[in-house]
């Protein structure tokens, strides 16, 4: 007869002892744990000690019928229906309050989060204009400002060095944990306008949290070499 | 305090009716044929045909000297017994119960006052382990255990996977195994026999 061989940590691995318990072993499997188990004390007296309990259990089960609770998804085999595993997901004591909470959030936002929203998008809005120094120009710029209005900062492009230096401006936006959270682009001035340039940067009242940030400007050429223009930074105070 | 190891010695003491080793090796070796036995063999009856027989040949091989592994003695118990049951297959048409003959007295097993003790604490011990468990659990192991219902059937309803049932197991046995070493002792090769 032709098994194939379990030695002691493919037992304990694969918890041959419960499957051995639980019926669920192959047939060679079987063998190969009994034959394992005939030959390792260890695994006998866990085998030995899964059996006792389990025969008791059999005896004390039915006195505890009292303090049995089928759970909600037991079912008798009369009702018995083929279902997939996603079916107890939609059973009323976790679908329902589930489906609560998604309403609310529905209503919330259809209510309250799209119209503010829509209207921050459509309509005019007053901002708070705070002008920057560079960190060439003086000390660090201190703002205030609220959530719900966000800050405008007018930016100040300087003439380049010679006409037609820099193709585009980039910007990055750098919060007070260091963290880069906004990069953007402008293509530089025409000839005609002079070079120089005032831009308003304006930063979403969601975006803000209290700390310093950073503003850095670099100039970027037609052979896409990046220069480093200026940087401004100023400590934002929020209100809110 | 006696301690067994399978070796020529424990095997010369078994061939020679020493009756402690006697009682060690039927011992052991009884409750491990019983349950390979009885996932096999559905009559109480065919079950101690089979594991009487089994001790018989073992018996028979053991005094003509023909094991030549001692330490392997566990593993030569299992195959005589696998090849008594093929063969029980092969002859059973009607319940007939193999040769009697020569079989080997067990040693009684009534229980002593102490034995019937220790059951009562080993059933006290499996009661407060059942009811640690949560309500759901206790109906998982009797829908699987008592009910012996269709395990992929008890899962779904119950919405755990195989895995959880084995551990829920596992979990059990381990709790019980404690109590249950210290109360009917182990009756290892390398143990102390209570």
């Amino acid at each position: 007869m032709g098994t194939e061989m379990m030695d002691h940590s493919e037992a304990i691995q694969q918890m041959a002892a419960e499957r051995y318990l639980l019926n669920e072993l192959t047939p060679d499997a079987r063998e190969a744990f009994e034959e394992h188990l005939f030959d390792c004390p260890e695994c006998a007296l866990d085998l030995r000690a899964g059996v006792a309990f389990v025969e008791e259990a059999k005896v004390q089960l039915p006195k505890l019928a009292g303090a049995l609770q089928a759970p909600v998804t037991f079912r008798s085999r009369a009702s018995k229906v083929e279902r997939g595993w996603w079916h107890s997901w939609l059973q009323p004591a976790f679908a329902a309050p589930v489906l609560a909470s998604l309403l609310l959030i529905i209503g919330y936002q259809n209510l309250v989060t799209y119209p503010g929203l829509r209207a921050a998008a459509n309509q005019p809005r007053l901002l708070p204009w705070a002008p920057l120094r560079g960190a060439t120009r003086g000390a660090q710029l201190a703002i205030t400002a609220d959530r719900q209005h966000g800050v405008a900062l007018p930016v100040d492009l300087p003439q380049p060095p010679s006409i037609g230096a820099y193709s585009s401006y980039s910007f990055n936006l750098n919060d007070p944990q260091g963290k880069l959270v906004w990069t953007g682009a402008v293509a530089a001035p025409s000839d005609e306008a002079g070079g120089g340039q005032r831009l308003s940067l304006v930063i979403p009242g969601a975006m803000l949290s209290n700390g310093t940030y950073t503003v850095r400007v670099t100039g970027v050429t037609a052979q896409g070499e990046r220069i480093r223009i200026d940087q401004y930074v100023f400590d934002l105070h929020l209100t809110d | 305090m006696q301690f067994y190891t399978f070796d020529a010695s424990y095997i010369s003491n078994l061939c020679a009716g020493d009756l402690p080793t006697q009682e060690h090796f039927f011992g052991y070796f009884s409750e491990l044929l019983q349950l390979k036995l009885r996932s096999r063999l559905q009559s109480p009856h065919a079950i101690e045909d089979v594991r009487q027989e089994t001790f018989v040949r073992v018996f028979s091989v053991l005094r003509k000297g023909g094991l030549r592994q001692p330490e392997r003695l566990g593993a030569f118990v299992n195959t005589v017994c696998s090849r008594v049951l093929s063969e029980h297959y092969r002859s059973n048409s009607g319940g007939k119960s193999l040769n009697v003959e020569g079989r080997p007295e067990l040693p009684d097993k009534s229980a002593s006052a102490l034995e019937i003790v220790v059951a009562l604490q080993v059933k006290d011990k499996v009661r407060e382990i059942l009811l640690d468990l949560t309500p759901r659990d206790r109906s998982l192991l009797k829908a699987v255990f008592l009910d012996e219902r269709d395990r992929d059937e008890v899962c779904r309803e119950f919405g755990v996977e195989r895995d959880y049932l084995r551990v829920l197991l596992h979990r059990a046995k381990q709790e019980f195994k404690t109590e249950y070493v210290k109360r009917l002792g182990n009756k290892m090769p390398l143990g102390e026999n209570v």
